[in-house]
């Protein structure tokens, strides 16, 4: 590449003229100062990954975490329909308890009586 | 020798864009992967907060509903206890009734003062009773029945001394070591894990 390049050779390109040195040195620089800017965005690409993953992450283990919060709400809300559910079964429960017949009552005590006395 | 430049110049140029564009494509498909891999990573974490969410989510309902069966089991538990105090109250005044009828009381408080003197180990024996039964069967001759009533020979006396009591009898030795208690209230002590489970199926069979 120094003093002449391969095909450029068959063509007889004799590198030899400090014009003709020139331009290849030019060409040679940009050529390198189009790679050098290449790496160096793709560096920068490289260099903002990290954060690029973190948000990506949080994004999605957001997204994740909300739908988690969302559906155990949603449980709790059943959760607390199904125990007011119960509490009315309960108090109906309750009520036939404290309404027992007053001939059942007495029927207890005397069978308490029968057995304490016997 | 123009051309043959122009063209060396132009495959340097090509070549290092053609370079450039190897690397480019190799940096961004490097990214890409780490990225991939991140995302993949990130997705598994997130499946995982799902795939717990189901057990998460009974464990929320069957939290909440056990806690409401447990309070209304305990609401439950607490009314019927109630139902059984009345019941129990019932009882008492009952007894009381039951004292007052002399018919039926003397033959249970003979046999409550006989169950005594046989449980006391002594040929000895102090018996008391309720003031209300001491001023009703002093001199009712309540003691010599009781003894004739027993199957070994002793000798008792009434106790000057009342108990406070609904009715029957206590029951001690001449020394005063030992004393059986069979008044109702004892007795009613002694009873109630036998009564209450009998009142309790006779009120709330159904």
């Amino acid at each position: 590449m120094e003093l002449m390049r391969e095909g450029s050779q068959a063509e007889g390109v004799h590198l030899s003229s400090p014009e003709v040195m020139n331009k290849i040195v030019e060409a040679e620089k940009g050529s390198r100062q189009m790679l050098d800017q290449t790496n160096k965005e793709i560096s920068e690409l490289k260099r903002d990954v990290p954060n690029k993953i973190a948000s990506m992450r949080q994004d999605i283990l957001q997204k994740a975490t909300k739908r988690r919060e969302s559906a155990l709400a949603e449980a709790e809300r059943t959760g607390v329909e199904e125990a007011k559910r119960i509490a009315l079964e309960s108090k109906k429960q309750l009520e036939s308890i404290s309404q027992i017949p007053s001939a059942k009552r007495r029927q207890a005590v005397d069978r308490a009586i029968e057995l304490l006395l016997s | 020798m123009s051309d043959g430049l122009d063209r060396l110049v132009e495959d340097i140029v090509r070549e290092s864009r053609t370079r450039a564009e190897e690397i480019r494509k190799n940096g961004l498909a490097q990214i890409e992967e780490r990225l991939a891999g991140a995302r993949a990573e990130a997705t598994r974490e997130a499946d995982q907060i799902t795939r717990n969410l189901r057990t998460e989510c009974d464990a929320v309902v069957n939290r909440r509903v056990s806690q409401g069966k447990q309070k209304a089991r305990l609401a439950y538990l607490t009314e019927k206890n109630n139902v059984l105090d009345g019941i129990m109250r019932e009882v008492e005044t009952k007894l009381v009734e039951f004292v007052r009828d002399d018919s039926r009381y003397r033959p249970f408080l003979l046999k409550s003062i006989v169950r005594g003197m046989e449980a006391v180990p002594s040929d000895r024996v102090k018996v008391a009773l309720s003031e209300s039964d001491l001023r009703r069967y002093r001199g009712s001759k309540l003691i010599e029945a009781a003894l004739a009533g027993t199957h070994t020979p002793r000798t008792a006396v009434l106790s000057d001394e009342p108990v406070k009591t609904i009715g029957g009898a206590v029951v001690t030795s001449q020394d005063d070591k030992v004393r059986v208690d069979c008044t109702l209230e004892a007795r009613l002590g002694l009873m109630k894990t036998q009564l209450l489970p009998e009142i309790s199926r006779t009120l709330f069979a159904s």
